[in-house]
C-alpha cells in the first residue's frame, strides 16, 4: 500500500518536472491534467487503505474537476491550433529551468526531512515531494512568459499544497479540501476570465506584452 | 444567541446587497448599494461596541470569532466601506454622465463591491483558520475584476500581476496554516477544531520548529497580500489602476485584512516558537518595505502611486511596531492600522475628484487646483500633510508612539532610522500636491470654479475630522479598544 502511494508522490513530482519544461501550452495543460489524475488516485488508494470516506470524496472531486473539467475550461479559452502548437518563451533559459528546478526539488526534500513530524497515513518523503511540486509550481510560474502557463504553475502548485494536505492532515474533515477546490474553481473563473480580456486586449498572452506599468 | 444572530448579520447583509444588485434594475443600484451599506456598518459598530463589553465573541462552535484585535481591523474596514460607498455614487455618476462607463457596468460595480466588502468582513470575523485564509484570498478575487473595471491595457496588466502574485503568496500562507496545523498534533490529537481559541489555549505546547516555519511562510504569504517589500510589485499598479473608491478601500481597509492575517497567527505562535524570533521577522520584512518605499516615493511622477508607495512604506512601519513587540510601539501599530486607512482613503477620495475633473494621474499635467476645485484643495493639502505624517493628525501620533517604543526600548539606532525614513519620505509625499494645488496653471483664466458634487466631498471631509480629532483626542472606546487589541497582541 505505502509503495503505491509513493510510487504515485513521485509520479506527481514528474509530471510537475513536465509542466516546467513542457514546450506547447497544449502539452503544459495536459501535464497539469495528468498531475491532477494522479493525485485524485493518490486519495484514493488512500480510501482503499483506511476507508476514511472523505478521502473518496476528494479524490474523484480532484479527477473530476482539476483532471478533466479545469484542463478542458483552459483548452477552450486558448483554443486556435496555431497558439496551442506554439513554443513558448521563458524568462529563464530551458537547461537554467531544468537545474534550478532540480535544486528546488532538494530544498524540499531536505526542508521535510528536518520538520518533526507526526506521520499519519502518508509516510515523511512524501511530504517532501509535496514540498516540492509546490515550489516547483511557483517557479513555473515566475520562470514562464505566458499567462496560461503561469496559470498553470499556480494550480499545480496547489495541487501540491492538496497533497500536503493529504499527509499532514487527513482527518482535518472537508474544510481545506473544499477551500482548495472552491479556490481553483472561483480562481480559474477570475483567471480564465482575465486570459481572455487578455486575448482580446493584447491579442495574445504573452505577459511581456503587458509591461508598461513600472516605477 | 443573539451574538450569533449578530455576527453572521455583519457578513450577510453586504452578501445580501451583491445578490439584490445582481437581480435588481439599474436605477435602484445606488440606492440599494447605501442602504445595504448603512445597515451594515449599523451591525458592525454594534458588534464592536458588544466586544468592548464582554471582550470576544464567537458563534458555531469557534467558525466566527471576533475579538478586540479584529474589531480594530472591523472598525477600519466599516467606516472606509460604508465611505466608499456614498464616494462611489458620486464618483460613478459622473463617469456616467462623462460616458466614461455605460450603465450596464454599474450592476458589475455593485455585485463585486458588495462582494469585496462582504470578503473582509468575513476576514474579520473568521474563527476557523482555514475560514480566514479562505476569506483573504476571496478579497482578492472580489477586487481584482474591479481593479479591471475600466478595461484597457493597464488595468488588465495590474489586475493579472495582482492575482498571479497574490495567489502565489496565499498557497505559501496555506502551506504555513497546514504547518501550523501539524504543530498542534502533538497536544491536541490527529484531529481537532482548527480555531484561534482551541490553538491559543494550546499554545505553548506546539511543536516550536513547525510553528516558527509556519508563521514565516504566513508572514512571506500574507505579506505578499499586504504589500510588503520584496512581494509588493504588484501593489502600486494594483493599486494606482483601480477606480479611486476601490484604490481606497484596496489601501485603506484590505491591506490590514491582510496584516490582520499576519498577527493573528503570530499570537498563536508566539509562545511555542519564541516572540522574539518571529518579531525579528517582521522587523525585517518591515523595515525593508519602508525602504524600498521611500526610494520610489522620491522618483515618482503619478500621484496614485505615489499613494500607493505610501502604503507600502505604512505597511512596514506597522509591522515594525508590532515587531518591536512592548505596548507603546503596538499602540501605535495598531492606531496606525486605523488612521493609515482613514487618511490613505481620504487622498484617494481626493486625488479621485482629481483625476474627475483633469483626467490625469500625472502630477506635472495638473495645476491650479486651488482656484479649479477649493474644497478638493483643501483635502489635498490637509491629506497630504496628515499621511505625510505631519502633527496634529492621527497618524503622527501613531508613528510618534512607535518610535517612542523602540527608544523606551534602548534600541536607539532602530528609532532613529524608522525617524530618518519617515522625514525622508515626508517631502515626496507633500511637496506634490502642494504644487498640484497652487501652482498656476497657464491657461490660468480659463479654469471655472467647479467642485463635482457634496458626495464626492462629504466622505472625505468625514474622514479628514476623524484623523484630525485623532491626532488631538483618542476617543474613549477606541483608546479601550486599541489597549485590549494591544493586550492580545501580546499574550
Amino acid at each position: 500500500m505505502a509503495l503505491a502511494e509513493a510510487v504515485l508522490a513521485t509520479l506527481i513530482l514528474i509530471a510537475t518536472f513536465a509542466l516546467l519544461i513542457a514546450r506547447q501550452v497544449r502539452g503544459a495543460i495536459n501535464c497539469y491534467a495528468a498531475q491532477s489524475i494522479l493525485l485524485g488516485g493518490l486519495a484514493i488508494a488512500m480510501f482503499a487503505g483506511s476507508r476514511l470516506p472523505h478521502l473518496l470524496v476528494l479524490g474523484l472531486l480532484t479527477i473530476g474537476i482539476k483532471g478533466i473539467v479545469i484542463p478542458a475550461v483552459v483548452r477552450y479559452q486558448v483554443r486556435g491550433s496555431s497558439y496551442q502548437r506554439r513554443e513558448i518563451a521563458y524568462y529563464v533559459g530551458f537547461p537554467t529551468a531544468l537545474i534550478l528546478g532540480a535544486g528546488l526539488s532538494l530544498v524540499g526534500l531536505v526542508a521535510a526531512s528536518r520538520l518533526p513530524f507526526h506521520p499519519y497515513l502518508l509516510s515523511e518523503p512524501v511530504l517532501g515531494l509535496a514540498i516540492a511540486v509546490i515550489l516547483l509550481g511557483l517557479f513555473t510560474t515566475m520562470a514562464r512568459r505566458d499567462a496560461v502557463l503561469q496559470l498553470a504553475g499556480l494550480l499545480a502548485a496547489e495541487n501540491g499544497l492538496l497533497l500536503v494536505g493529504l499527509v499532514v492532515s487527513p482527518e482535518l474533515g472537508l474544510l481545506i479540501e473544499f477551500a482548495l477546490v472552491l479556490d481553483v474553481v472561483i480562481g480559474v473563473a477570475v483567471m480564465g476570465f482575465l486570459i481572455a480580456r487578455m486575448h482580446e486586449t493584447v491579442a495574445s498572452t504573452d505577459t511581456s506584452e503587458l509591461s508598461r506599468l513600472r516605477g | 444567541m443573539t451574538d450569533s444572530i449578530l455576527l453572521v448579520a455583519v457578513v450577510a447583509v453586504p452578501l445580501g446587497a451583491a445578490l439584490v444588485s445582481l437581480v435588481c434594475s439599474l436605477r435602484f443600484q445606488i440606492a440599494i448599494a447605501l442602504l445595504f451599506q448603512v445597515v451594515a456598518f449599523g451591525l458592525a459598530l454594534t458588534v464592536i461596541a458588544r466586544v468592548l463589553q464582554v471582550g470576544h465573541i464567537g458563534a458555531f462552535a469557534h467558525w466566527l470569532y471576533l475579538d478586540s484585535l479584529s474589531s480594530v481591523v472591523m472598525l477600519v474596514v466599516t467606516i472606509v466601506s460604508v465611505l466608499a460607498t456614498f464616494y462611489s455614487a458620486g464618483y460613478l455618476r459622473h463617469e456616467l454622465h462623462e460616458k466614461v462607463i455605460k450603465s450596464d457596468e454599474l450592476r458589475k460595480y455593485f455585485v463585486l463591491f458588495h462582494l469585496f466588502v462582504f470578503a473582509m468582513l468575513l476576514v474579520t470575523i473568521s474563527g476557523n483558520l482555514g475560514l480566514l485564509w479562505t476569506a483573504i484570498s476571496a478579497t482578492t478575487l472580489a477586487s481584482a475584476p474591479l481593479v479591471d473595471f475600466y478595461g484597457s491595457h493597464e488595468p488588465l496588466e495590474a489586475a493579472w500581476k495582482y492575482i498571479v502574485l497574490t495567489v502565489a503568496g496565499s498557497l505559501l500562507a496555506l502551506l504555513g496554516l497546514l504547518l501550523l496545523y501539524q504543530s498542534g498534533v502533538g497536544p491536541l490529537g490527529n484531529s481537532y477544531d482548527f480555531s484561534i481559541p482551541v490553538l491559543a489555549g494550546a499554545a505553548p505546547h506546539l511543536s516550536p520548529t513547525l510553528a516558527a516555519t509556519a508563521f514565516l511562510l504566513i508572514l512571506v504569504g500574507f505579506g505578499t497580500k499586504a504589500g510588503l517589500a520584496p512581494m509588493h510589485s504588484w501593489l502600486p499598479d494594483a493599486h494606482s489602476q483601480a477606480p479611486s473608491p476601490i484604490c481606497a478601500m484596496l489601501s485603506g481597509a484590505e491591506l490590514n485584512c491582510a496584516m490582520l492575517g499576519i498577527f493573528r497567527v503570530y499570537t498563536l505562535t508566539a509562545a511555542a516558537a519564541g516572540a522574539a524570533t518571529l518579531r525579528t521577522g517582521m522587523l525585517v520584512f518591515g523595515l525593508l518595505s519602508m525602504i524600498v518605499a521611500v526610494v520610489f516615493l522620491i522618483s515618482q511622477r503619478n500621484f496614485k502611486r505615489l499613494l500607493a508607495y505610501s502604503s507600502v512604506e505604512q505597511m512596514g512601519l506597522i509591522s515594525v511596531g508590532v515587531g518591536l513587540g512592548n505596548p507603546l510601539a503596538l499602540i501605535g501599530a495598531l492606531l496606525l492600522m486605523v488612521t493609515h486607512g482613514f487618511t490613505k482613503c481620504l487622498m484617494f477620495f481626493a486625488t479621485g475628484n482629481l483625476l474627475l475633473r483633469f483626467r490625469s494621474t500625472t502630477i506635472r499635467e495638473i495645476q491650479g487646483v486651488v482656484r479649479a476645485m477649493p474644497w478638493t484643495a483643501l483635502l489635498l493639502v490637509g491629506g497630504a500633510l496628515a499621511i505625510a505624517g505631519a502633527p496634529p493628525f492621527g497618524v503622527f501620533i501613531s508613528e510618534f508612539s512607535i518610535i517612542a517604543g523602540a527608544f523606551a526600548g534602548h534600541l536607539w539606532v532602530l528609532g532613529s532610522l524608522i525617524a530618518a525614513l519617515l522625514l525622508l519620505g515626508f517631502i515626496p509625499l507633500v511637496v506634490p500636491f502642494h504644487r498640484m494645488t497652487f501652482s498656476n496653471a497657464e491657461t490660468g483664466g480659463e479654469v471655472a470654479q467647479a467642485e463635482l458634487s457634496t458626495l464626492t466631498l462629504l466622505p472625505a471631509f468625514i474622514l479628514l475630522g476623524a484623523v484630525l480629532v485623532i491626532g488631538v483626542w483618542i476617543p474613549d472606546p477606541l483608546d479601550q479598544l486599541l489597549h485590549h487589541a494591544a493586550t492580545v497582541l501580546t499574550r
